[in-house]
């Protein structure tokens, strides 16, 4: 149904975006958590600015609460000190005559005069002697008509309900000396904007007459958050200044740390790259430059313990040289000497018959094992060369399994061969390529338990790769690197039955080395093993990949289907599948 | 080196201690430093409070119902929604607050209808008390007199208390609501003849919640004056004009005027005056810069605290005359005669006037037996006869600021205008408003429009000097001012540009008032002594005692008297008024 197939396009599209975001993120973060693991700059500069931001922000808070409420509460209490003089004055105003004599006496030249009028004239400035004043005022009487009064533009729907009905309820239960205040916002008549106003309302209560007045007055506060404002704007600037302050200290103090242990890091990477001369420069007597001090007797003394060990090693290998050669000519007379006794032995007893096939046996085995220590001293001594030359590597391939015939032909041991139908030629030492094809095709068949060895060869446009399988007991874990080192054996109780020197798997890897190319091996145990020779077509180039897989299709194919949540072929080749960590059981292998 | 690093030590304890010391006071002492000046308080508005009405309560009776509908009165131009509370349906379509207001004693009455009448439907309820003021439409505050009483009918509400059914039209304010909710305003134009001087226009303005009291008195000033200067004056401020804003800046010591409309550069000095005089004569933006703008372009500033001449008197040297020589008052007493005849003793010269001084010189006219002459206060200054007839027929001689001298013919019943410069005798000015009536004294005001005309022994009216050129007349006569029948003024003469002093002799004594002629206030100066005559300039007012004998001075308070000249006195004179 095509709009279902639209909806799950769409919705495999949007997975896919996600699944886009979430990979950048993670890439991000992984290269954020890359860069402060390895910068111990980064790590004081941004541990410094984050506690100095709570520093600054918990104390910037806490101190304009301080400031906030210091200018708060004393504009307050100057405020309704004032509310309080005003209601005082009002309620003496509207207090009846009668009470004060001296009173009646100034009041009879005003008439009739409203005494709630001359009052508000004092309290708002509207007489000509007052002075004017900075709040407004608002009297309510709502019970009697013609006693409400306000000061200036000041209504009584500016007055806050809250507080209206707080003084409302206040004159329900008497509580007449309750004065109620209110921080508000409030846009009188004729202003543009509102205003922040502290009101505070009372009540006047009239006793002989039972009036009561509600009188309020209107404070403005926008001085007070004017300069609240300028306070809060001047901690905000300066602990930003702080904050910015402590983080260039913090970075300049952890350079002065960090570069000389920065410089301590390069010297000691280049000092394991092989540069033995690499040395601190010294400034000063502080800890750093004892550190470099240290360092510096530190690489000194590994150069000259690298050096002597060099020399020992020299003179080792010297040592072995010298008595290989010099074993060569004895040798060649004892060799001589037993050809005779080998030729003649037919007419020999039994017994003196079997110890001269013993003598040759084991003095061709002593001869070829001359050879190898020969041939690993050249390496050793860097003498070692190539003889390049154009061959097509399916040849070598032939040629060495034919040298391996009689032997797998000894160990009921086929070859199965799988040889591409293009040439793959490649420019390599022909001797060396076939010495390491033999090698392995002889180990092949010694591990093999009589079951075939796979011989695979692959070409790809940069390089050519053989592949030599066995069925036979395996790799262990580890040993798949352990086979190369010299004279490795993985059951020493186990006999040669070939006759190997212990040192082939060695040569070939350094033969394989010597042509910048890979001799790597794969196996696990009851699983068999595979060895992989992998060799640029053209001499001198770096390797990228080989084109054939280290691990056997099969097994790959196994372990797919094994583990796979999701049925996806993958492809049989992954490149250094067995390096990349993976845990394999490999049986024990030793080289030939 | 040690006495050096000792020396070093001290001071940096020295200035720890100093540094700690300053850091501890929360107020460090300090100064003098230049403090600057901030403004006191808004410069455009002044501080006032109002009434705030409420609507009729269920509780109410009659009364309460009555003193709320006053009291909404007084609020109706801030709020009408209250007042319309107090009336019917029927008596919201009818009523209307136009008209005059009516301004009466704070002790009003509320007269219920007799108890027989109380059961009727509708209830007719008087408002009585006594007539204080009428405030025209035009602003105009007029003192009256006399008890006052309107009728009101009320009805019953369908929820308890009143509704008015009917009230006669226009407002009912007590005099303390327009005390309250008014201010005394003084608004200035120029005189239409010369166009060289300020008159002051009396207005009573209403303070308004929505807008400052610079705002409220300069609209004002783009309307035409009150009716008692309808025509007399003009205005720089061209029809059409209208204030965009007025604002107060540089923390209110400058205040900027902004208007729009067809202002005219020829009149920026006159229109400067008018609104710096306007403003600053009624404690708005008083010593303050005004900057006025044309459209948002500055047009002209009015500095604060500067003295121009749109007020000028024209002359402030005092005289004084005795046995019909002139003599100079100075500071500490007489000052000798003035040059010329005018300062020869001669008999049958009275009711001397000068006129304003012209390069240092004045002219004096006096009435004599055959009519009225003029001499020139210099050396070679003889008497010469300018209007002749007999001179009880002419009122005392005065002089307009035009260098005119103008008298009543009470013979003719008109008015004669002599003009020194024009070398033609009197000429009459038409005063249609006079026809009839017995003028007694007739004297022109300091600003060249103003005319005082009293008639008969004890009326003062106002008239002003309409038109221009030929066109000239004396109009818009109004009432100022009258005394019992038994009284009789002596003497009156102008003070400022807005005031008149009246002398009245009654049965208990002489009496002096000081009349406020655009709204009718009067202040009494208290009086020691018997006045025969009295003579003012602005603040400051001589008066001559009964026989002639002394010459006072009133001091600054206005209550005391200080001998200028003990013996010998005279009639005080001042150049005009």
């Amino acid at each position: 149904m095509p709009p279902t197939r639209k909806k799950r396009s769409r919705r495999r599209t949007l997975r896919q975006i996600l699944g886009g975001v979430r990979r950048r993120i993670r890439r991000a973060a992984g290269r954020t958590r890359s860069i402060w693991r390895r910068s111990l700059h980064l790590q004081v500069v941004t541990s410094t600015l984050v506690i100095s931001v709570i520093v600054v922000v918990v104390l910037g808070t806490f101190l304009f609460q301080q400031i906030n409420n210091s200018v708060v509460q004393s504009s307050q209490q100057s405020s309704s000190g004032e509310a309080t003089a005003d209601r005082l004055r009002i309620a003496d105003a509207l207090a009846p005559e009668t009470d004060d004599p001296a009173k009646a006496a100034d009041g009879g030249d005003k008439g009739a005069a409203d005494p709630l009028d001359d009052v508000m004239d004092t309290i708002t400035g509207s007489r000509d002697d007052a002075s004017e004043k900075r709040y407004e005022v608002l009297v309510l009487n709502l019970t009697n008509p013609g006693k409400s009064r306000a000061s200036n533009s000041v209504e009584p729907a500016n007055v806050p309900v809250g507080l209206r009905l707080s003084l409302q309820r206040n004159i329900r239960e008497y509580k007449y000396d309750k004065t109620v205040g209110f921080i508000q916002s409030i846009r009188l008549a004729g202003e543009s904007q509102p205003q922040l106003r502290f009101v505070v309302g009372g009540i006047v209560h009239v006793l002989p007459t039972g009036e009561n007045y509600e009188v309020y007055h209107f404070f403005p506060f926008n001085e007070e958050e004017e300069l609240l404002t300028n306070v809060r704007l001047a901690i905000v600037v300066v602990g930003l200044g702080l904050v910015l302050l402590l983080a260039a200290i913090a970075y300049l103090v952890a350079r002065q740390v960090v570069s000389p242990v920065r410089l301590a890091r390069e010297a000691a990477e280049r000092l394991a790259a092989g540069k033995l001369d690499e040395r601190l420069k010294v400034r000063g007597e502080d800890d750093l430059a004892r550190l470099a001090n240290s360092f510096n007797e530190m690489a000194a003394n590994l150069a000259l313990k690298i050096h002597q060990l060099e020399e020992l090693s020299q003179v080792q290998r010297q040592f072995v040289s010298d008595v290989s050669h010099e074993l060569r000519t004895p040798l060649t007379t004892v060799r001589m000497a037993a050809d005779l006794l080998y030729d003649a032995r037919e007419d020999f007893d039994p017994m003196a018959a079997r110890s001269a096939e013993l003598m040759q046996a084991q003095l061709e085995r002593f001869e070829s094992m001359l050879t190898d220590l020969l041939e690993i001293s050249r390496y050793d001594a860097g003498a070692a060369t190539l003889d390049l030359d154009s061959v097509d590597v399916r040849d070598v391939v032939l040629r060495a399994i034919g040298d391996s015939e009689a032997l797998a032909e000894r160990h009921t041991t086929r070859f199965e061969l799988r040889l591409p139908n293009e040439p793959c030629m490649a420019e390599i030492d022909n001797r060396r390529v076939e010495r390491i094809l033999r090698n392995l095709l002889f180990n092949a068949i010694e591990h093999g338990e009589g079951r075939d060895v796979v011989v695979t060869v692959g070409a790809d446009r940069d390089a050519v790769a053989v592949a030599v399988r066995d069925h036979g007991i395996g790799l262990k874990a580890g040993e798949d690197t352990m086979v190369f080192d010299r004279f490795w054996r993985a059951d020493p109780s186990r006999a040669r039955t070939i006759g190997g020197t212990g040192l082939g798997l060695a040569i070939s890897r350094e033969d394989a080395t010597l042509h910048g190319g890979w001799l790597q091996a794969w196996g696990q145990p009851g699983e068999g093993s595979q060895f992989r020779l992998t060799l640029p077509r053209v001499a001198g180039s770096d390797l990228k990949g080989s084109p054939l897989s280290l691990v056997p299709p099969e097994i790959e194919m196994r372990r797919t289907w094994r583990t796979a949540m999701t049925p996806v072929l993958l492809p049989a080749s992954g490149d250094g599948a067995g390096f990349d960590g993976t845990a394999y059981d490999r049986a024990g292998y030793d080289e030939d | 080196m040690t006495r050096i690093r000792r020396l070093g030590a001290a001071v940096a304890l020295a200035v720890t201690v100093v540094w700690a010391g300053s850091g501890c006071t929360v107020i460090p002492v300090s100064g003098p430093y230049t403090v600057n000046d901030q403004g006191a308080g808004d410069p455009l508005s002044k501080p006032f409070h109002r009434m705030i009405a409420i609507k009729p309560q269920p509780n109410w009776g009659v009364d309460e119902t009555m003193r709320g509908l006053q009291a909404a009165m007084a609020a109706y131009a801030d709020d009408p929604s209250i007042l319309l509370s107090y009336l019917t349906p029927e008596a919201r379509a009818k009523w209307s607050a136009a008209g005059p207001v009516t301004v009466v004693e704070d002790a009003i009455d509320v007269v219920p209808p007799p108890p027989r009448e109380a059961t009727d439907p509708v209830l007719k309820v008087w408002l009585k008390g006594k007539y204080v003021a009428r405030i025209d439409e035009d602003d105009t505050y007029t003192p009256t007199g006399g008890s006052w009483g309107q009728p009101f009918d009320l009805v019953k509400a369908p929820q308890g208390g009143f509704l008015v059914k009917s009230l006669p039209p226009g407002l009912v304010l007590t005099r303390a609501d327009v005390r309250r909710a008014y201010r005394p305003t003084n608004l200035y134009y120029l005189n239409r003849s010369l166009q060289d001087r300020l008159v002051v226009d009396r207005v009573r303005l209403r303070l308004k919640t929505t807008e400052s009291f610079a705002q409220t008195v300069l609209e004002r000033l783009l309307k035409p004056p009150t009716a008692t200067l309808k025509d007399a004056v003009t205005s720089s401020l061209p029809e059409g004009t209208t204030i965009e804003s007025i604002r107060s800046g540089e923390g209110g010591e400058r205040v900027v005027v902004n208007l729009s409309g067809p202002l005219d550069l020829s009149s920026r000095d006159a229109l400067r005056a008018q609104i710096k005089y306007s403003l600053n004569m009624n404690d708005v933006a008083k010593g303050r810069t005004i900057e006025i703008q044309a459209n948002g372009e500055p047009y002209t500033t009015a500095l604060a605290n500067t003295d121009e001449t749109w007020l000028d008197d024209s002359g402030k040297t005092a005289y004084y005359v005795t046995k019909g020589a002139i003599h100079y008052l100075s500071k500490d007493g007489p000052g000798g005669v003035v040059a010329g005849a005018a300062g020869e003793q001669r008999d049958g010269y009275s009711d001397f006037a000068v006129s304003k001084e012209e390069n240092g010189n004045s002219l004096v006219a006096a009435k004599t037996s055959t009519g009225i002459s003029v001499a020139a206060m210099v050396p070679q200054g003889r008497w010469q006869e300018v209007i002749h007839g007999k001179g009880a027929d002419f009122t005392a001689p005065t002089w307009h600021r035009d260098g005119s001298l103008w008298t009543y013919d009470r013979k003719n019943s008109v008015l004669l205008r002599y003009d020194p410069s024009s070398g033609r005798g009197a000429e009459p000015v038409e005063a249609p408003n006079l026809a009839g009536l017995d003028v007694t004294r007739l004297r022109i005001a300091r600003d060249g429009v103003r005319v005082m005309v009293m008639t008969g022994r004890n009326t003062v009216q106002i008239s002003a000097l309409t038109g221009e050129g030929p066109q000239m007349k004396l109009g818009n006569l109004r009432a100022l001012t009258t005394t019992n029948e038994a009284d009789k003024i002596i003497d009156v003469k102008w003070g400022d540009e807005e005031h008149l002093l009246v002398l009245v002799q009654s049965q208990a004594g002489h009496i002096l008032t000081e009349i406020n002629v655009g709204d009718g206030e009067s202040t009494g100066v208290p009086l020691t002594e018997r006045l025969q005559s009295v003579a003012a300039l602005g603040d400051r007012v001589l008066a001559e005692t009964d026989k002639g004998a002394k010459l006072l001075e009133l001091n600054q308070d206005r209550q005391t008297w200080t001998p200028k000249i003990d013996s010998d006195g005279g009639a005080p004179l001042f150049p005009l008024g």
